[in-house]
């Protein structure tokens, strides 16, 4: 007898606004201009994030699922995707003043990177290993497009890099997710954690071998040392605006695939946690001494976001509640931080290659407001108190500290000085007196790029004040428990 | 009234630049003035309770302040320097709005420091001092100024991050609640675990006190600063150091501090004694000042590793004034660099032009060289007292550094303001105006508390007396 299949539109309502968004970039493009479908495009994220908030299930409440489990909107989920579309919403807005210039100012544009957000939404959204690979998919692909989207040589080649660097990695992880659900004869979460408790010694080295191979299939989507080596390249060969969601959006929505792979299915499996220590290691070391020797900025930015991948896949070594809240306060933080930085980047840089640190010397006498949020960001990337991405350190040394990976930790604190000074080279220099002519775009300074830089500086000075506004969501032990599904 | 001292100046930072910029001088006068009387205020109350609320609950961080003791004297010293530095800073530095905010940004880092009476906070606190003065050296420092910045940023934040894991690490192991001193020394961490914790904070206090082989950063980033030296006034840190020793690594890590005592006083006399030798051969006044400095921070390091109690309270008495009298030769030295034009210690003759300059600066200087019936020698006689009961031959070899001091104070003075002034030299202006002040005043203070120390030792010594009392005293 056939039953019905379980569609509950409820908790499907976040991600169809946004794909409703994407769709209607698609088809109302040849009618109408792109500024007007960028705004709708906004409107609808506001609109995904106000329903997100209205399914926040308070303590006792089941939350709501769909496909029998396979797409649940837990605290999690709503946690993880409202710093989605934040990451979303800057980069549309950055989108407005940049895109033009970065000659990518075609409806296209929009629609890519709605579907793409549609992807990254299903991540976070997943109860099931197929949910996520398929979110995971439709975000590489629309990502491979964006990479590609400007008709320049240094954006082509970047664009076939990533797409052939992340189709392997895609290809590893299905490997491995097939290797997973050979072991426990279930995709969904819940079911995979139920049955790595109790394995037979073959099946237990099929799920190990599964649990690596999505371990090396996540590294490349989040840049994890020794497979992050297409970072630079794209990070820096993209247009800014499609940089800034690539290291924004793009990695916090890996991560939160990796937080429910391992942090929730696979977290009783023996074996990853050793080598994912050992990746995070060599992360926080290439990372750290590759952005020192960065003559520009905008790739010095790119593998300073290989760094902080590091930092944040410390906090998948944590328990699931401290790791896990580390996690999200963190991406949050990151999102803002980074978003703000290479919205600055954008708003000054002459050309699609970004400016030379040189060229900042003296921003602060030019462009006073910019020098000034840009230092901000900077410390806060370096994780100078008062700035939130000083917690964000905190909380993920913390997990690791907490967990027995005391080595590890100092070793991020080592990292941590290497990345102090190239923070602090171009921070310092934006200060400095400077009698040459200008080095930057003039004109780059703009309404809706100031709104973006202000909602980073800001969200940044206040999360680091009272990190409470937002720790205090996360920190519930209650939402981590259940990140498996149940 | 302790959370109006410590964030009126970073206040009155962010303020200023919303006055004309003709007034800015007078608001940063007005509240750098305001927060010294705050203190005062504080200081004739008994000083303030311990004041506490939960910051990140979730966390265990809490905001714990209290102004008492030892913390309150070194917290009344920051304020008046500040307000000199403010004063001195107004009529030399042209267009000072910015330099001005700085120095009341870093006023707040400072006082924070001294009243945190919570690990994460004190961290928050300890970095955030730092900012503003890597921003002066930015934007005022010399043209090598960018290796000094990195260096000195690297140094620091290299100590602190271990600091921030043994932070982390006390509260884990000793299953403290909160991050809260009081929690904390009720939750002790036991075994080798406490002297590895210790190192960690250590490595932190080692870098800012600093003490050898942590100190490279401290000459060039001296050096660099602004030539009117009101960023060093500001920029000396080092009173950090010895304070965060005392307050939390005392009380957290008592075995292990017993246990490390000998090396950790080796390392103080060592340092004491090579700092004088180098300051011995410098030709640059700022440099000089800076292994001065150096060298009395580890006189300061040997009475607080001696645990010992007329010792470290000799050693806090120091750390007080040595703010006092080695800032305000840092700014007699930006008053002879506008005058001569250079920082060399080889000028000659500016005395006979410049006879009140040169009669302060060297009255400071004997401060600085602990002469009796000054600040310095109440602080530095104690440390020596109270250490030598502990480790006599330690004691000696530091104690050669006071004689080393008078060497190099001399010289160097020597050098500078008498011998023969040389032909073609510019015509050196006495001191002017404001001037007075801002050598006269800390002269003044040095001599007071030189002569009558009571009112500071009846703040340090209580506060001396409850820390040593839980390692069981010796």
């Amino acid at each position: 007898m056939l039953t019905p299949p379980d569609v509950a539109l409820a908790p499907l309502l976040p991600i169809l606004l946004v794909l409703a968004g994407a769709v209607a970039s698609t088809v109302l493009g040849f009618h109408l201009p792109r500024r007007t479908l960028t705004y709708l495009n906004l409107a609808l994220l506001v609109l995904s994030g106000l329903s997100m908030a209205l399914l926040w299930s308070g303590p006792g409440e089941v939350p709501a699922t769909s496909f029998g489990g396979g797409l649940q909107a837990d605290n999690v989920a709503i946690l993880l995707g409202l710093t989605l579309l934040v990451g979303s919403v800057m980069t549309l807005l950055v989108s407005l003043d940049t895109a033009f210039r970065a000659r990518v100012s075609f409806p296209e544009f929009d629609a890519m990177l709605m579907y793409a957000v549609t992807g990254t939404l299903l991540i976070a959204f997943s109860g099931d290993l197929i949910v996520m690979l398929i979110g995971l998919e439709i975000m590489s692909l629309s990502s491979y497009v964006l990479a590609t989207l400007q008709d320049s040589r240094r954006a082509e080649e970047s664009g076939l890099k990533y797409f052939l660097l992340g189709s392997a990695g895609s290809a590893v992880l299905i490997y491995g997710l097939a290797f997973v659900y050979g072991a426990t004869g279930s995709l969904g979460y819940a079911g995979i954690a139920q049955a790595a408790a109790g394995l037979n010694p073959g099946n237990l080295a099929l799920l190990v071998g599964g649990a690596l191979l999505m371990l090396a299939g996540f590294a490349f989507k989040v840049a994890l040392a020794p497979f992050h080596q297409w970072t630079p390249d794209v990070y820096s060969g993209a247009p800014t605006s499609v940089s800034l969601f690539l290291s924004t959006v793009v990695k916090v929505a890996a991560f939160a695939g990796m937080l429910r792979v391992f942090g929730g299915a696979l977290q009783n499996a023996p074996g990853w946690a050793g080598v994912l220590q050992i990746l995070i290691a060599a992360t926080l070391i290439i990372g750290n001494a590759a952005a020192l020797f960065q003559p520009n900025f905008k790739r010095m930015l790119a593998y300073s976001a290989v760094a902080h991948t590091g930092f944040l896949a410390m906090t998948l070594l944590g328990t699931p509640e401290v790791g896990g809240s580390a996690l999200s306060y963190y991406l949050l933080v990151y999102t803002l931080m980074t978003a703000a930085a290479l919205a600055i980047v954008a708003a000054l840089q002459r050309t699609e290659a970004g400016m030379e640190i040189s060229d900042l010397r003296g921003l602060y006498y030019r462009h006073p407001a910019y020098a000034a949020a840009l230092a901000v960001c900077l410390a806060s990337l370096a994780g100078l108190p008062p700035f939130a991405g000083f917690f964000g350190k905190y909380l993920a040394f913390q997990a690791a500290f907490q967990n027995g990976y005391v080595w590890l930790s100092v070793l991020a604190a080592l990292a941590s000085v290497a990345a102090l000074v190239y923070y602090l080279r171009p921070a310092m220099l934006l200060f400095m007196p400077d009698r040459t002519p200008a080095r930057e775009y003039a004109h780059g300074q703009r309404t809706p790029t100031t709104l973006t830089v202000a909602l980073g500086v800001v969200g940044v000075t206040v999360l680091g004040i009272l990190p409470n506004l937002w720790y205090g969501w996360v920190s519930n032990p209650g939402i981590w428990q259940a990140l498996a599904g149940r | 009234m302790i959370h109006l001292m410590i964030f009126l100046p970073l206040l009155g930072s962010l303020l200023l630049f919303a006055f004309p910029r003709q007034w800015r001088e007078e608001v940063a006068g007005f509240f750098a003035a305001l927060t010294l009387g705050l203190g005062l205020l504080i200081w004739r109350g008994g000083g303030a309770e311990l004041f506490s609320i939960n910051w990140v609950p979730a966390l265990g961080v809490t905001y714990s302040v209290e102004l008492g003791g030892a913390s309150l004297a070194l917290a009344l010293v920051t304020a008046f320097m500040t307000l000199v530095a403010v004063v001195y800073a107004a009529r030399r530095v042209e267009n000072p709005g910015t330099m001005l905010s700085l120095v009341l940004a870093m006023e707040t880092g400072l006082l924070g420091i001294f009243a945190a009476r919570d690990l994460v906070l004190f961290y928050v606190f300890f970095e955030d001092a730092l900012i503003p003065a890597l921003l002066m050296l930015a934007i005022y420092g010399g043209p090598a100024r960018m290796r000094a910045l990195v260096k000195f940023g690297a140094y620091t934040l290299f100590g602190s991050l271990l600091m921030l894991l043994s932070i982390i690490g006390v509260k884990y192991y000793g299953g403290s609640p909160t991050f809260a001193l009081s929690d904390l020394v009720q939750h002790p961490v036991e075994g080798p675990a406490q002297t590895w914790l210790y190192l960690g904070f250590l490595a932190a206090m080692a870098v800012k006190l600093p003490l050898w082989p942590l100190h490279a950063w401290l000459p060039d980033f001296h050096e660099q600063n602004h030539a009117s030296g009101v960023p060093d006034v500001m920029g000396t840190l080092y009173k950090v150091g010895g304070y965060g020793l005392f307050v939390f690594a005392l009380p957290l890590f008592p075995d292990a501090s017993l246990a490390l005592r000998p090396v950790l006083m080796g390392l103080a006399a060592f340092t004491a004694l090579y700092a004088a030798w180098i300051a011995f051969r410098q030709t640059n006044w700022k440099r000089l000042l800076a292994y001065a400095g150096l060298s009395h921070m580890g006189i300061v390091a040997l009475g607080i590793f001696s645990l010992n109690e007329t010792a470290t309270v000799g050693a806090l008495y120091l750390l007080a004034f040595q703010n006092v009298y080695t800032g305000a030769l840092f700014l007699a030295v930006g008053m002879l660099q506008e005058r001569v034009g250079s920082l060399d210690t080889r000028v000659g003759g500016v005395m006979t032009q410049a006879g009140a300059l040169g009669g302060l600066t060297m009255s400071l200087w004997f401060a600085s060289i602990a002469v009796p019936g000054l600040a310095g020698f109440v602080g530095e006689f104690s440390v020596l007292l109270g250490a030598y009961q502990v480790a006599p031959w330690l004691t000696f070899v530091a104690g050669l550094s006071t004689i080393a001091a008078a060497a190099y104070a001399l010289t160097a003075f020597q050098t500078t303001f008498w011998q023969g002034r040389p032909p073609g030299g510019v015509r050196v202006a006495d001191l002017r105006q404001t001037e007075w002040l801002v050598l006269g005043v800390p002269l003044a203070v040095a001599i007071l508390f030189g002569v009558y120390s009571a009112p500071a030792l009846n703040l340090i010594q209580p506060a001396v007396r409850g820390v040593l009392s839980t390692l069981g005293g010796t």
